[in-house]
């Protein structure tokens, strides 16, 4: 196969013209919903549904219902907090730091990206507060003067979490807002029926898609970008910090922060991945999410999982190296201990299995794409199971040593994040543009004036 | 397609580069020599430091080579020659590897015998640190390098008169391959060349923070020699959109630096062990804790707020004079890891004239390198695939 490299290659395949796209983005929000939503969006409420029921016994009858215990004081409910949240990463990078970058092949994935982090942000923060056991307390979690003198605890990271999610959380739906103002106004200018004509105007703004309309809208998306660029090393920092500012062993480390926030964009990569194959066969977006636009993020996981490896190499090799007994002891019995099992999922998943992204057939074969990506969500989910619970079970106390087992109402909280997020999903799919019709009008061939003028459609 | 074809005539560049280039070095390598007998740790540290900083811009500028044909960028493909100038440098390292070695017996506390003996921890590291295996790691990383330049280079070379885009093809696997293997090379060079000279202390992301510095160094070595070449009007074509991306890069790469050391910084502070304070603590013994506040504002306040605004990232004036900045930024970065562990600068820094010389030394022997690539190679890689887009670059 050979390429050539003096012109860019289309983002949009099979020489759709402008209209074209916007009928095939439009058409999901115009036509009533099928048999297989219905089955996919079934699937998804029981799984939520299973996780209200396992968060309500958990409210009734307490945490006690979970299999924390000691020494395992930490564990489902970090896992999860810090798996969704890694999850989320991928919509900020790609449409903050793509964007940034120039990358022009991401506005067919950024609006369906940004939508998962808003939604991988929701389940994460669930976590957090359920574990607190008391859940209608959590407005405690703000500083604010109160007349009880309750101030948070300004030195601890868990503190920096609920300021850093909810900056990330903000910030990224008035980015992800933004971005959809110039498509809801061509939905409104499309609808046929008065009630969807007012609410898409509402959302609107009014907006004419006149020039300085766009003038305005392109300065803030790029300070947006700005914006939300720090965000993505940040959050993932911040919650690096959760474990990394201990001293516990396993977790106190001082490549934690970088190592996160590779292991956060690695995986949202991964589940973007995971629902867009889906996705562009679903709506017939094969031309605008093409085989290319996957193998790019392909190579993103390739990259991202390497530097994940990379890290998990640093820490083994630092902790012989550090001389230190319990660092040396930490992960012997991380890869030899009781939960060898975990771990080796986690390095397979994480490290091995996307190693076969260094070939381009695989990078762009579909059928084993998707076996790849499933396999780095579940690797990375085990990560943080293998940084949170291995490290606890044994401790500096080995009379207290324990064994870690997750009970069922653990695992139905668990489905239940997933039935949140896919159901969210879902009627995401049909009530709004899974793909920015305006930004890839932009990129659509001929839609820019080139040094070449005419001869480009040639 | 009807292009407007690229002219390129080879322009030498001035030869008073490499009369220059030539002076300062003779100047700074007879300096050097003197600080040598003048006091031999001394001058072992000091010439450790020019070294990890030429392997900076070296080894630096290769890795931005191998990056721009791995992203398949294409801005940065008319001006790719300048790192590929600075990359010559690699071979050279060869030889300029040589004194560390046959002195380290005046750097690396774990190279005597008699310490290690008494020295429980040094004992666990001896499998790692031990001088045979110190030297074959530095030869073999060494090795690699220079070899993935040559086949990097001879290529890129190559297609200026075939123009045959199946180069760009083998070199983007090129690359592929050189990326972790840079990224291994450079965390055991790092750890072996400067974690190691405070042999008890540990860190994981040491590997990282090298590699954060080292490009801001390349990235501040490439800017510079673009818009001095560019003062020259050895590139016509180029626009603002060239410079801004350059000024972006390396605004991106100081903030990647200070999040890295910040991270360092903070995780050792707030966990408060003794086994890892101690080592930031050296750096706040006596005027060290001057040098440490003085690293943060050099390599981190003064760019940053410098290059923030849009303007500036595009002004030749402010890149010229923030890259210069910079690479010296980067130096006193490794002056600032390296030196607190002579032992007799424990209790605070102690000025001597043997600081200074080493640095210009290098800077000539750079200088010469970079007029003797360009004598050879294109100042433009004429047959690149790329350069036409890479020439009509607009944001």
């Amino acid at each position: 196969m050979n390429i050539d490299y003096s012109n860019e290659k289309s983002v949009v395949a099979g020489r759709l013209t402008l209209a074209q796209i916007e009928d095939l983005v439009a058409k999901p929000m115009g036509t009533k919903p099928d048999k297989k939503f219905f089955i996919a969006i079934s699937i998804s409420l029981t799984a939520l549904l299973i996780g209200a029921i396992s968060v309500g016994l958990t409210f009734y009858y307490g945490i006690g219902m979970w299999g924390n215990n000691q020494p395992v004081g930490w564990a489902f409910a970090i896992v999860n907090f810090v798996f969704w949240v890694g999850i989320g990463h991928a919509g900020t990078l790609i449409s903050a730091i793509l964007f940034l970058l120039r990358q022009k092949w991401r506005t067919g994935i950024a609006r369906f990206a940004e939508a998962m982090t808003i939604f991988a942000v929701m389940c994460a923060g669930i976590f957090p507060i359920i574990h607190t056991g008391r859940p209608w307390l959590a407005g405690y979690l703000l500083p604010y003067p109160n007349q009880h003198s309750i101030w948070v605890n300004f030195t601890s990271p868990l503190v920096w979490d609920v300021f850093a999610v909810s900056t990330y959380f903000t910030v990224s739906l008035v980015f992800w807002y933004v971005g959809l103002i110039p498509d809801f106004a061509t939905l409104r200018d499309r609808a046929t029926t008065k009630f969807k004509k007012t609410i898409y105007s509402i959302f609107s703004l009014g907006w004419m898609h006149s020039n300085r309309h766009w003038t305005h809208y392109e300065k803030a998306y790029v300070l947006l970008a700005g914006f939300a660029t720090p965000l993505v090393l940040s959050v993932h920092t911040i919650v690096s910090f959760d474990f990394a500012v201990s001293i516990l062993p396993g977790w106190h480390t001082t490549i934690f922060p970088p190592y996160f926030v590779a292991g956060a964009i690695f995986s949202g990569f991964a589940m973007v991945v995971t629902v867009l194959v889906f996705v562009r066969k679903i709506f017939n977006l094969e031309n605008i999410i093409t085989v290319d636009h996957l193998e790019k993020m392909n190579k993103i996981i390739l990259a991202t999982g390497s530097m994940v490896g990379y890290a998990y190499a640093m820490e083994f090799f630092i902790a012989w190296y550090s001389g230190v007994s319990v660092e040396q002891f930490v992960f012997i019995n991380r890869a030899l201990g009781p939960y060898a099992w975990a771990y080796w999922i986690m390095v397979s998943c994480n490290v091995i299995f996307p190693q076969l992204f260094w070939f381009k057939k695989i990078r762009r074969s579909i059928p084993i794409m998707i076996v790849i990506v499933i396999l780095v969500n579940v690797g990375m989910w085990f990560e943080r199971f293998v940084i949170t619970v291995t490290s606890l079970s044994r401790d500096f106390l080995p009379s207290a040593w324990a064994y870690y087992k997750p009970t069922l109402i653990d695992g139905g909280i668990l489905l239940g994040s997933f039935g949140l997020f896919f159901t969210l999903v879902i009627l995401f799919t049909k009530a709004l543009p899974v793909v920015s019709i305006s930004e890839i009008k932009a990129v659509a061939d001929g839609a820019q004036p080139t040094h070449q003028g005419a001869e480009n459609h040639a | 397609m009807a292009q407007t074809e690229f002219n390129y005539q080879k322009k030498d560049l001035p030869a008073n580069l490499l009369k220059i280039g030539f002076a300062i070095f003779f100047i700074g390598t007879i300096l050097s020599v003197v600080a040598f007998f003048v006091n031999q740790e001394r001058a072992i540290f000091n010439y450790l430091v020019t070294y990890m900083m030429l392997v900076s811009i070296s080894l630096g500028s290769l890795f931005l080579v191998a990056l721009e044909y791995v992203a398949g960028a294409d801005w940065s493909t008319p001006i790719r020659r300048i790192p590929e100038y600075f990359a010559g440098l690699i071979p050279l390292l060869f030889l300029l590897v040589i004194p560390i070695l046959i002195f380290n017996h005046d750097i690396f506390h774990w190279a005597h015998e008699k310490a290690v003996a008494s020295d429980k921890i040094l004992q666990g590291k001896a499998p790692y640190l031990n001088i045979p295996f110190f030297v074959i790691r530095t030869f073999v990383f060494i090795g690699l390098w220079s070899l993935f330049y040559w086949l990097l280079i001879r290529n890129s070379v190559k297609q200026d008169s075939s123009k045959d885009q199946l180069i760009t093809k083998k070199n983007i696997k090129l690359s592929a391959i050189f990326i972790p293997i840079f990224a291994l090379s450079i965390t055991f060079t790092a750890i072996d060349l400067m974690m190691s000279l405070q042999p008890h202390w540990f860190s994981t992301i040491f590997g990282v923070y090298y590699f954060a510095g080292t490009i801001v160094a390349a990235i501040a070595a490439v800017t510079l020699a673009v818009v001095m070449l560019k003062e020259k009007n050895y590139f016509p074509w180029m626009n603002n959109d060239h410079l801004y991306s350059l000024g972006a890069l390396l605004f991106a790469f100081v903030n990647f630096w200070a999040y890295i050391a910040f991270a360092q910084y903070l995780l050792i502070w707030y966990a408060d062990l003794p086994e890892e304070t101690f080592w930031f603590l050296t750096r706040w013994n006596g005027s060290w804790a001057y040098f440490s506040i003085a690293l943060i504002i050099i390599q981190f306040a003064v760019p940053y707020f410098v290059l923030l605004t849009q303007p500036s990232k595009q002004n030749p004036k402010i890149l010229k004079f923030i890259s210069i900045w910079l690479l010296f930024a980067h130096l006193f970065d490794l002056f600032w890891l390296i030196l607190p562990n002579m032992k007799v600068m424990k209790d605070g820094y102690v000025f001597s004239w043997i600081d200074l010389v080493f640095p210009i030394a290098g800077i000539g022997l750079v200088m010469m390198v970079f007029y003797w690539r360009s004598r050879k190679i294109n100042l433009v890689p004429v047959g690149d695939p790329k350069l036409k887009r890479g020439i009509d670059f607009h944001l």
